[in-house]
């Protein structure tokens, strides 16, 4: 079943007919949810496929190639900052607007992986971390970037406007296909990426780079390949976070996100697609919407609020969100190391050995 | 090959719904019906910003003596209160399911600028009043915005005034600024720039310090080296408290002047063991021992409704930001729409609570720019210097 | 330009930081885990402190004590509940487990405490300053963190290099399976690297906490910059710590002088920029990989 005979059935997207009708209903699902997922959650949609386009692209750094990035908000705030500006200042296109800002974030994952070369764990750990610090330190401190004040982004204009072509995305409706649309060619990207050549290589270098460099693969050039990728990755996702919100100041890039970015990727499953997907949907979820309002959850709101009362402070309840979230993501490492994706590897598993 | 095939597909099935998607969005829930009306707030509950929380949770007490008293023409204000921990992304999330889940009538309040710019037009977009944004921000009303309506004096417009004091009043020459590099610090250095300019001084020293940063020394010594004998402060409560001690510690003991953000002189002459005291501040509120009989009423409100609260400045200023609303809600009567209550709030004119005196026109939704000064006397007591002065340099005035 | 206060400064805040960053160091040096949570475990234990002074109004001592104890039982509970159930956990599920750690007892800390900032200091008093040299001025705050730093300093130099127990927490660092194999109980010397990790935190917090406010996300900063000057000095040795602490604060006091708006993130560069050149850092023996 598993057996392969060369690389391009590896390349396959879909190697049974299985797979086919899953993928076709999946996206049969996706592109009529906001059909009837109520309103709200279609931002939220948003905001989980541009994490998901994140978690994908980091996970190709982290899980595959066995670099680690602190930084990733940083690609990200370019990403962001970069589309915005070109098309408010430059009046560029949406769509090249979009990719240059990408080719600038993965021209600095670029930088960012030299001195990869050199370090691992939490040398590099510290150093991307710095890099991420920098990134935002220096947008908040140039007035071109609009400084601490932040960037209004200009309207999600489809057309171009030097040809009068115009065609304006105003709702979250309207912004969910375009988002779904790319995130779905980014993902199928990674998962090409991954499946050839390339990913072989970073692969090799996860498991042993000094093997790899016996066996013939450059070191130089596919880490620095895999910083850029996985900051290309992360320009993207933040071109389009920058549309999402509208408006955009270098704190919402901070250090807390690079980490929240790393936690998605590793309880999601390291090394994996589909691990980058599941942790960017579970985490995302958590922040945004389950266990916030807890006080106004019924009965067990009310439960709280007298724990509250007895023990704690009324004013502090909300905190029990992060608290939940904290205990989650350990319960997921302790219990799964593979994340989330081990789970699902295990559910598969039993359900097709059934009943033995 | 198959990869292609699959992009068409995809590409056509989007074209497909997107057609679909244009004619089937739903309206949203309407924001007051005839027993309630539905008004939020968002907040940092948790997270680093969340002593500023307690904004969202004053005006709650607001609402809740409005309730008690039997509501607002029969009509009693059902109030939630969101936390967005002071990230655009997550108030854009907050505000969204309020609007689209709960319907909502107006907001008042909000916490922070950047929160507020990320929400501004699509509160305006929806026609969903926003009264009061707890930050001082002139993008929030210039150009006009005919949905959302500012109490909150503009932090140029205070450093303004409190520069003129120092020149005036203290007769300082030499005068430094250590201010937050973002909206609230930049403003008040302009503030403060352009009030010099007209004796025709300027600051002796002007230096920033980043929102999170945590060991000021050096800053502190290029202050002291710099000569000045007053100092504006414009940072946050906890950078103040590292401010002050760090220049303990050096010796260097100018007067120190600050904006009303750091008005809360029981809190701050706490956590800065004393420190604070003979800090001169800007102040947008009543001190919170005063005798005004509102005042007395809403002290007394808490200490019944919510003791597990400190009435402390940012407290109240949440019922400061909802008095106007409320005020407004009173005006329009039983026949309630966002055109009527727009009509009443244009018309809000002279109206003083416990803050300063607001008034709307159709024109200006900028409603105040006085502020009083106060100096924190022996035991964290408020000694009044100024009462309620106005910025004659306000340029949005004109 | 004050060049000896602005050294006075930098060497405090530097020692402050080299204290924090031992405690970052003892768990590296024993389990390779790069603990994310030390500056809220540093957080909690300080919260100990203060709920116990400004609740129960104990003397400071007594206090002090009791949130000593209170932070070896955290550090070792952390240890038990979190980390030692995970199977075969990768570098990063570690990081994971210990981030976990950090939102819980920040949320744990915020629901107990609140958010707003709280007030606590060491009892020495600030108005009490001696100036050695003209253009000097020392302050108790700096005498005791420059005490308290390097007898801890010097106190570990001696108990990794001297005792069994040391020897047995560097010999399970290098290689645990080797260490078990020669009869050391790797499990127990985790958890007492945990005890000790976090009891020189929990010092370290209380010297930020009084120089700033204590509130729950108090140590976040600081646990950057502690990070850093480890990785400066090697993340193993522990003079190289101090040496580490002490260059992040003076960089940062003298460069922040001039600068002030690039004072923030002068250091961090200043760390790229070495780790290119030493990339262990500047005081670790470089470690060849063995293939």
């Amino acid at each position: 079943m598993d057996m392969k005979r060369d690389y391009y059935e590896d390349i396959r997207l879909f190697n049974s007919g299985v797979v086919l009708f899953w993928t076709v209903a999946l996206m049969l699902v996706l592109f009529t949810l906001p059909l009837y997922a109520p309103n709200y959650y279609v931002y939220l949609l948003n905001i989980i496929m541009v994490h998901i386009i994140l978690a994908v692209g980091l996970n190709i750094l982290v899980g595959s190639t066995g670099q680690i990035s602190l930084g990733h908000a940083g690609f990200f705030a370019i990403g962001a900052y970069g589309t915005a500006l070109l098309m408010a200042k430059l009046q560029i296109p949406f769509v090249v607007a979009l990719l240059a800002a990408a080719f600038i974030a993965a021209f600095f994952g670029f930088i960012l992986g030299l001195p990869a070369l050199r370090l691992e764990g939490p040398y590099l750990a510290i150093a991307s971390l710095g890099f991420g610090l920098t990134i935002t330190h220096i947008i908040g401190g140039v007035d071109l970037f609009g400084g601490r004040m932040g960037v209004k982004v200009p309207p999600l204009d489809l057309g171009i406007s030097q040809l009068g072509v115009s065609w304006v995305l105003k709702t979250d409706f309207q912004k969910y296909y375009l988002i779904l649309i790319i995130t779905i060619l980014m993902v199928v990207g990674a998962r090409n990426i991954l499946k050839t050549r390339v990913g072989r290589s970073f692969v090799a270098i996860r498991d042993s780079d000094i093997a790899a460099e016996v066996i013939g693969v450059n070191l130089t050039i596919y880490k620095t390949l895999a910083f850029a990728v996985s900051a290309f990755y992360a320009g993207i996702a933040g071109g389009l976070f920058g549309f999402i919100l509208g408006f955009f100041d270098p704190f919402t890039f901070n250090m807390i996100l690079s980490i929240i970015f790393l936690v998605m990727v590793v309880v999601g499953g390291l090394g994996t697609v589909s691990g980058g997907i599941m942790g960017a949907c579970l985490i995302t979820y958590l922040q945004y919407d389950l266990l916030k309002n807890i006080g106004e959850v019924p009965y067990f709101g009310a439960f709280m609020v007298t724990i509250s009362q007895l023990w704690f402070t009324t004013v502090g309840l909300e905190n029990f969100s992060s608290m939940a979230i904290g205990l989650i993501m350990i319960g997921i490492i302790i219990f799964e190391p593979l994340g989330m994706f081990g789970i699902w590897i295990r559910m598969k598993k039993y359900w097709m050995t059934w009943p033995f | 090959m198959m990869f292609r095939k699959k992009m068409l597909v995809s590409l056509f099935a989007a074209l497909a719904v997107l057609t679909v998607a244009n004619i089937t969005q739903a309206a949203q829930p309407a924001g007051f019906d005839d027993n309630e009306i539905r008004i939020g707030q968002w907040g940092p509950q948790t997270g680093p910003a969340a002593p500023w929380g307690s904004v969202a949770r004053g005006s709650k007490l607001l609402f809740d003596i409005v309730n008690e008293e039997g509501g607002i023409h029969g009509r009693k204000i059902k109030y939630f209160i969101r936390d967005d921990m002071y990230n655009p992304a997550q108030t854009v999330a907050v505000v969204k399911e309020l609007v689209e889940r709960q319907g909502i009538f107006a907001f008042v309040g909000g916490v922070g600028s950047a929160p507020g710019m990320a929400v501004k037009d699509y509160l305006a977009a929806n026609k969903i009043i926003w009264v009061s944004p707890s930050a001082a921000d002139k993008e929030f009303t210039q150009p006009l915005n005919p949905y959302l309506f500012a109490v909150y004096p503009l932090y140029k417009d205070e450093a303004s005034i409190l520069a003129k004091y120092i020149v005036e009043k203290l007769k300082t020459k030499k005068i430094g600024i250590l201010y937050q590099n973002d909206a609230y610090g930049k403003d008040g250095l302009e503030g403060a720039k352009e009030r010099l300019a007209t004796y025709k001084m300027s600051l002796v020293a002007e230096i920033p310090v980043e929102p999170t940063e945590k060991d000021f020394a050096s800053q502190i010594l290029r202050l002291k080296n710099s000569g000045a004998e007053a100092v504006l402060m414009y940072v946050s409560p906890t950078a103040a408290v590292i401010t002050l001690k760090t220049a303990a510690s050096v010796g260097f003991k100018p007067q120190w002047v600050s904006a009303n953000t750091l008005s809360d002189y029981p809190l701050m002459f706490k956590i800065t063991g004393g420190l604070w005291e003979g800090v001169i501040t800007g102040a947008f509120g009543e001190t919170p021992d005063s005798k005004s009989p509102l005042m007395v009423k809403y002290r007394d409100a808490a200490k019944r409704l919510t003791p597990q609260e400190r009435w402390g400045t940012f407290y109240y200023a949440g019922i400061l930001f909802a008095d106007p609303i409320v005020e407004a809600l009173k005006k329009v009567g039983r026949n309630l729409s966002t055109e009527a209550l727009l009509k009443a709030l244009n018309s809000i004119k002279d109206y003083q609570t416990i803050g300063p005196r607001i008034t709307w026109t159709p024109k200006q939704h900028q409603g105040t720019d006085s502020v009083m000064i106060q100096k924190c006397g022996p035991g964290a007591s408020y000694i009044m210097l100024q009462d309620w002065t106005t910025n004659d340099l306000a340029t949005w005035k004109k | 330009m004050p060049f000896g206060q602005l050294l006075v400064e930098g060497l405090a805040i530097g020692a402050c930081y080299g204290l924090f960053a031992t405690a970052v160091v003892i768990i590296y040096k024993t389990s390779e885990v790069v603990n994310f949570a030390q500056g809220e475990m540093a957080m909690f234990s300080s919260f100990v402190a203060f709920h116990i002074l400004a609740v129960y109004q104990y003397p400071f001592w007594l206090a002090f004590v009791i949130a000593m104890l209170f932070s070896i039982l955290l550090g070792v509970l952390i240890e038990f509940l979190f980390l030692r159930p995970a199977k075969h956990p990768s570098l990063l599920g570690m990081i994971v487990i210990t981030l976990g750690a950090e939102m819980f007892l920040m949320g744990l800390a915020s629901w107990k405490w609140g958010a707003e900032q709280k007030f606590f200091s060491l009892p020495l008093d600030p108005s009490v300053t001696y100036e050695p040299v003209k253009g000097m001025i020392v302050t108790n705050w700096a005498i005791a963190v420059f005490a308290v730093a390097s007898t801890i300093m010097l106190l570990l130099y001696v108990f990794f290099k001297y005792t069994r127990l040391g020897v047995a927490m560097r010999a399970t660092q290098q290689n645990k399976h080797a260490a078990k194999i020669m009869g050391i109980r790797t499990e127990r010397v985790f958890s007492i690297a945990w005890g000790f990790s976090s009891l020189i935190g929990a010092v370290a917090g209380m010297f930020f906490a009084s120089r700033a406010t204590l509130d729950p996300a108090f140590m976040m900063e600081p646990f950057l910059r502690a990070f850093a000057a480890a990785v400066l000095g090697g993340l193993m040795s522990i003079p190289g710590v101090i040496i580490g602490g002490g260059l992040m604060g003076l960089i940062e006091n003298f460069f922040g002088y001039y600068w002030p708006s690039w004072k923030p993130i002068v250091a961090f560069i200043v760390i790229i920029l070495v780790l290119c050149l030493r990339p262990s850092g500047l005081f670790a023996k470089h470690y060849v990989k063995k293939v």
